[in-house]
């Protein structure tokens, strides 16, 4: 009896040494796939990183039917996704109000205006106005260079959905930031 | 005309969906129209102000301490939920009850009280010796065990071979084998006989050379018969 118990719990053991190991390896890589969603839908770097940390805990709980490397990812970048999402519907009024007073027009060139504060609010709003499901499309395909099977990947997605999800994000986009671009003189 | 055809291409330049063999049509076009390239310029614009703005709101790194905190709130809180077992706990209950409802149905379906499966007996014959030393095929002892209707039939059977081996034999068949037996006990039919006779049926067959008889001359014509006429009109 004894032996059995001494068995069973050296079993456990190894079982929580190689779910411990499998774990580590995800943590080299998933932690800034995680922040990445999280910034991409709350532009914040402190929410971002608070939002991953959920993730990321609520991804080791369920890590026994998460080990596969590529569904651990996918689930973690739903659920990152979710979790960012309630922390936005969570702020409420104010913020809202806050980034719509912050319309100020554009710089001078293409590179003064995508690195301004001013123009990330702007793309930042222009992406929040997205439906959820173009919107995670988008994020995921900025983070991903722009490889449509890596997108279909992680968001357990057909490859030809994410194609004419982005295609609609991006005219979207377009249509949103074109403004800016009439004020930038050509050449 | 032109122009409105490529009007459309340049939202697709403009969203990077632009077909690779429509590019240097339209760039082609572009260098001719001064308003097609104006268009052109400002969609590409667009196309990598929403690239690059997108890019830019996901750039970034988490903290340093990103995975120290993590392993903190790991330690603080409940270890990974035991998958497998958690999923037999839901399953378990059910698996059982399903278990002791088959018990009971299959408890209370009627017995089944027809006949068993005819069998018969394998004994070496004491009255043959020529079938006992035959082949087990040809050493079928009729007193075959049965019960149900072929009991019936054959009334001392069972006793007679209780103790020896079963073999399942269909009905027909069975009572075929007892009365070649009874047949070979009663010395109507000689066992030994038959069993030359199988193993004859057991040699290859003799190839003879077939004998051709000429055929006999063909009747003269006035040795045929004339048809009688048929029909009369």
């Amino acid at each position: 009896m004894d032996a059995l118990a001494a068995s069973l719990s050296k079993s456990a053991v190894s079982h929580d040494e190689s779910l411990e190991r499998e774990f580590e390896q995800r943590l080299a890589d998933c932690p800034k796939l995680a922040y990445r969603v999280a910034l991409g839908v709350l532009h914040n770097a402190a929410e971002a990183e608070d939002v991953a940390q959920e993730a990321m805990l609520r991804a080791y709980r369920s890590f026994n039917r998460l080990r596969e490397r590529e569904r651990f990812r996918a689930w973690l970048v739903r659920l990152t996704f979710r979790l960012a999402l309630d922390r936005v519907r969570s702020k409420g009024r104010r913020e809202r109000h806050e980034r719509a007073a912050m319309e100020e027009r554009c710089e001078t060139s293409i590179e003064h205006l995508v690195t301004s504060r001013e123009f990330e609010r702007q793309v930042a709003r222009a992406l929040d106005e997205l439906p959820e499901k173009l919107r995670i499309v988008m994020v995921l395909a900025a983070i991903e260079g722009y490889n449509t099977r890596e997108v279909a990947n992680l968001a357990g997605l057909p490859e030809g959905t994410v194609k004419s999800r982005l295609f609609l994000a991006r005219k979207k986009l377009a249509e949103s930031l074109q403004c800016l671009v009439k004020n930038i003189p050509v050449g | 005309m032109s122009c409105e055809k490529y009007s459309g291409w340049m939202t697709d330049a403009a969203i990077g969906e632009l077909r690779a063999g429509r590019e240097p049509e339209l760039l082609s076009h572009a260098m001719e129209c001064e308003p097609c390239r104006e268009a052109l310029s400002h969609a590409m614009r667009v196309r990598e102000l929403v690239e690059r703005g997108v890019e830019s709101l996901v750039e970034g790194e988490p903290s340093p301490q990103f995975v120290a905190h993590l392993r903190r709130h790991i330690a603080q809180g409940p270890r990974p939920v035991e998958f497998y077992w958690a999923r037999w706990a839901l399953v378990a209950p059910g698996a059982l009850a399903l278990a002791l409802l088959l018990i009971l149905v299959i408890g209370r379906m009627p017995r089944y009280n027809g006949p068993s499966p005819i069998t018969s007996r394998l004994k070496p014959s004491p009255s043959s010796p020529g079938v006992a030393a035959a082949p087990d095929a040809t050493r079928l002892n009729a007193r075959a065990s049965v019960s149900g209707r072929a009991s019936e039939r054959l009334p001392h059977a069972h006793k007679a071979t209780a103790g020896l081996p079963h073999i399942i034999v269909p009905e027909g068949q069975l009572i075929a084998a007892a009365r070649l037996s009874e047949a070979i006990n009663s010395g109507r039919v000689d066992g030994t006989q038959l069993v030359v006779t199988q193993r004859d049926a057991d040699k290859p067959l003799e190839v003879n050379p077939i004998e051709i008889t000429p055929l006999d001359p063909p009747p003269t014509p006035d040795d045929e018969e004339k048809p009688a006429a048929s029909t009369e009109f």
